[in-house]
C-alpha cells in the first residue's frame, strides 16, 4: 500500500507542483493519476521512489516512511516503467531485464534465466533475449521495460505514461495485457497518464488532477464518468461520457428477441409468418446476414432463406461478456438497427432493439445509483468502493459485480 | 629516391618509428586517463567546465616547442618532457569529447538507472561511461593522430623520434630520408587510428551502424575543430 499524507512539492521558485496531496493506493490495485500536463501527476509518482523529494508531508510504503530507507534499496523494491522506456542501449534485452536481480546480487546466469521467463510473461519471444534495444520495435521495447520492472518481483510498480509513445493499436494491446497481467500478479500499481480513456480502462481507481497538484475527484472510473463532481471533471472526462460509461454495464440484463433468428434452410413462407421486419439468417447457428421482410414478398414460399440476398451482419456482441456499449454499437452499425447477440462460441442467441437497449441501460443506471447510495459516505468512496469496484478484464469489458446483481427489469 | 638506403638503415627506421609511436600513444593514453575524471566532474558540476576548458585551451594555444622548452629546466631533454607536453595537448582534444559523451547519455536512461537502484558511482561506470565510449573514442582518435605527428618534433629537443630523419635528410640534402620519415609518420598514425576504430567496434555492438557513423562524425568534428596544426 502506498499512502500520501499531505504531500506538498514546492520548487525554489515558488511553483507548487503538488499541493497537500492525500492519496492511498490499496494493495493489489491500480490507481491512475490523470490530468493535464503540469498538474503534478508525474511529480507525485516520482516522489514514491524518491527521484523527487517532497517539501512537506510524508509518503508511506506499507506503513513505513520511505525516507527511513536507503534510496537505492528502496528503489530496487519498486518497479519503474517510463514512456521513453529508459532501456540501457548498451545491454541486451536479457541483461536489461536482469538489471535489478543482478543489483540484488543474483548470479548473472540465474538472472538471465529469470529474464527469459519474463519475456514470455510480457508476450515476447524468448528468442529476442540476445538482441539490443535498437533492434526492437517501440511496442517490444515497452514490453521489455515492463519485464525489467517486474524482474525482481517488486510488490509495487510505478508506471509513468508507459504506453504514450506507441501507436494506438499497440497501445490498446499493451493496455489489455497489463490488465490481464495485473489480474494474475496483483501488484500495487501507481499509473500516470494524460489520457482519460487509458485511465478509465486500466484503473481500479482514478485520481483526476487539477492544474497545480490538487485532486479534483478520486473515484472509480465508472463514477467518474457517471457522476463527475464538477464541470472541470465533466469537461476532462469528455462529452461522450454517457456512452463510454456504458462500458461498465454488462449486457447480461439485456432482453433478447429470438423471433427474427432463422436458420438458412427456413422457407420464405415460414419467415413471413414470423411477422418480423428483418430476418437474421443463421448458418450452422452463426449469424450470416440480415434479410429485410420487404424482399421476401414476391418470392416463392418454398424458397430457403439461404438463396436470398442478405446484408452483412456487421459486428456482434457476446451476451453477458460484452458491455452495453458494445451492444449499442452493434445496433447502431446493424442494417436492421438491431444488435446481434452471440454466445461464446459465436452462435446467435437473439437480437436486441434500441428499445430493449434503452430499457437495459435505464435498469443498469438505477442499479448503479442504488449502489452509490448504499456506500454511506460518497466522499470517502475511495476506500469503501475499492472492494466492490470492478476490474474489467479485456475479454470482459462489461462484467461488474455491482451491476450484475441488479434487477434486470428490462424484459418487455 | 635511393631505395637501397631503406634496407641499409632498417633498424634505425624501425627504432625511430617505435620511439615515435611510444611518445604519441603514451601521451594520448595519459591524456585520456586525466580527461575521464575531469570530464566526469565537468559533466556533473556545470560550473567546473568553463574554467577548466579555458585553462586547457590556453595550454593548447602554446606552441609545442615553446612548451617543451619551458619544461626543460624541470625535466631535461627527456621523453618525460615530450610526453608531458603532448599529454597536455591530447587532453585538450579528448576532454571536450568526454564531457560531450557523458552529456549525450539520454536523460531517461540515466533516470531509469537511478530508479532501478544504481548508486552514482556504479551508474557512472556501468551505464554512463559505456554509453559515452563512442564519442570519447572519437576524441581519442584525433588525440592519438595529432600526438604522433607532434611527437615527431621531439628530435628538436634531442628526444629520439622520426623527425631525426627530417633533420638529417635536410642537412645532408638527401630527400629519400625525408620521404621515408614522412611515410612512417603517416603510416603510424593511420595504423593507430584503425586500431581505435576496431576497439570502438568491439566495445559497441549495441549501436546501429548508421548511428555509429553519426556519433563518430560528430565526435570527430568536435575534436577536429580543436586540432592544432603540427
Amino acid at each position: 500500500m502506498i499512502t500520501f499524507e499531505a504531500v506538498t512539492k514546492r520548487y525554489p521558485d515558488g511553483t507548487v507542483a503538488v499541493d497537500a496531496l492525500d492519496l492511498e493506493v490499496p494493495v493489489g490495485k491500480t490507481v491512475v493519476l490523470v490530468g493535464p500536463s503540469g498538474c503534478g501527476k508525474t511529480t507525485s509518482l516520482r516522489m514514491v521512489n524518491r527521484l523527487v523529494e517532497p517539501t512537506e508531508g510524508r509518503i508511506l510504503l506499507d506503513g513505513k516512511d520511505i525516507r527511513e530507507q536507503n534510496p537505492a534499496k528502496l528503489r530496487r523494491g519498486i518497479g519503474y516503467v517510463i514512456q521513453q522506456t529508459g532501456l540501457f542501449p548498451h545491454r541486451t534485452v536479457e541483461d536489461n531485464i536482469a538489471t535489478v536481480p543482478v543489483l540484488n546480487g543474483w548470479r548473472r546466469q540465474k538472472a538471465r534465466d529469470r529474464a527469459r521467463e519474463l519475456l514470455t510473461t510480457v508476450g515476447l519471444d524468448p528468442e529476442l533475449a540476445r538482441r539490443y534495444p535498437y533492434q526492437l520495435s517501440g511496442g517490444q521495447q515497452q514490453r521489455v521495460g515492463v519485464a525489467r520492472a517486474l524482474a525482481a518481483d517488486p510488490p509495487v510498480l510505478l508506471m509513468d505514461e508507459p504506453f504514450s509513445a506507441v501507436d494506438p493499436v499497440v497501445r490498446a494491446s499493451l493496455q489489455d495485457e497489463l490488465i490481464t497481467l495485473q489480474r494474475e500478479l496483483q501488484k500495487t500499481i501507481l499509473f500516470v497518464t494524460h489520457d482519460i480513456e487509458e485511465a478509465i480502462k486500466v484503473g481500479d481507481l482514478v485520481a483526476l488532477f487539477r492544474p497545480h497538484g490538487k485532486i479534483a475527484q478520486f473515484d472509480t472510473p465508472e463514477r467518474l464518468l457517471g457522476d463527475p463532481v464538477d464541470d472541470y471533471v465533466a469537461g476532462f472526462v469528455g462529452f461522450d461520457r454517457g456512452i463510454r460509461r456504458l462500458s461498465f454495464f454488462t449486457s447480461q440484463g439485456l432482453s433478447l428477441n429470438t423471433g427474427p433468428v432463422q436458420s438458412a434452410d427456413t422457407t420464405v413462407a415460414t419467415a413471413q409468418a414470423s411477422g418480423e421486419s428483418w430476418i437474421l439468417v443463421t448458418d450452422g447457428g452463426k449469424p450470416s446476414g440480415w434479410v429485410p421482410a420487404d424482399s421476401l414478398a414476391g418470392q416463392p414460399g418454398s424458397t430457403p432463406l439461404s438463396q436470398l440476398a442478405a446484408e452483412p451482419v456487421g459486428h456482434t456482441f457476446t451476451v453477458g461478456t460484452d458491455s452495453l456499449r458494445a451492444a449499442l454499437d452493434a445496433a447502431v452499425l446493424s442494417p436492421a438497427g438491431q444488435a446481434v447477440g452471440v454466445d461464446d462460441d459465436g452462435q446467435a442467441v437473439g437480437v436486441a432493439t434500441f428499445d430493449q437497449l434503452r430499457a437495459a441501460i435505464q435498469a443498469a443506471e438505477r442499479a448503479a445509483e442504488a449502489a452509490a447510495a448504499a456506500s454511506s459516505q460518497p466522499a470517502d468512496a475511495t476506500t469503501d468502493e475499492t472492494d466492490n469496484s470492478k476490474k474489467r478484464d479485456p475479454g470482459q469489458p462489461g462484467v461488474q459485480p455491482g451491476v450484475q446483481s441488479a434487477p434486470s427489469g428490462a424484459q418487455p | 629516391m635511393s631505395w637501397s638506403w631503406i634496407p641499409q638503415n632498417w633498424s634505425l627506421i624501425w627504432q625511430l618509428t617505435w620511439e615515435n609511436a611510444k611518445l604519441g600513444v603514451l601521451s594520448a593514453i595519459y591524456g585520456l586517463i586525466i580527461s575521464i575524471p575531469l570530464g566526469v566532474i565537468a559533466a556533473r558540476f556545470r560550473w567546473f567546465y568553463p574554467p577548466t576548458l579555458a585553462v586547457v585551451s590556453i595550454i593548447y594555444a602554446v606552441p609545442s616547442l615553446a612548451l617543451w622548452i619551458a619544461l626543460i629546466p624541470a625535466f631535461g631533454l627527456t621523453d618525460t618532457t615530450v610526453i608531458i607536453g603532448l599529454t597536455a595537448f591530447s587532453l585538450c582534444v579528448i576532454l571536450p569529447n568526454v564531457v560531450a559523451g557523458l552529456r549525450a547519455v539520454p536523460a531517461p536512461v540515466r533516470q531509469a538507472a537511478t530508479a532501478m537502484g544504481y548508486g552514482p558511482t556504479r551508474r557512472l561506470v556501468t551505464v554512463e561511461l559505456p554509453l559515452a565510449a563512442p564519442v570519447i573514442i572519437g576524441g581519442l582518435r584525433v588525440g592519438v593522430v595529432s600526438s604522433i605527428s607532434l611527437a615527431s618534433l621531439g628530435q628538436l629537443i634531442g628526444v629520439s623520434s622520426l623527425s631525426y630523419l627530417f633533420i638529417d635528410g635536410l642537412q645532408r640534402s638527401f630527400p629519400t630520408e625525408i620521404i621515408v620519415g614522412l611515410v612512417c609518420v603517416i603510416v603510424l598514425a593511420v595504423v593507430c587510428d584503425l586500431v581505435l576504430v576496431g576497439v570502438r567496434r568491439a566495445l559497441t555492438p549495441w549501436q546501429p551502424r548508421r548511428q555509429v557513423a553519426i556519433a563518430q562524425w560528430t565526435g570527430m568534428q568536435r575534436a577536429a575543430l580543436r586540432r592544432r596544426p603540427a
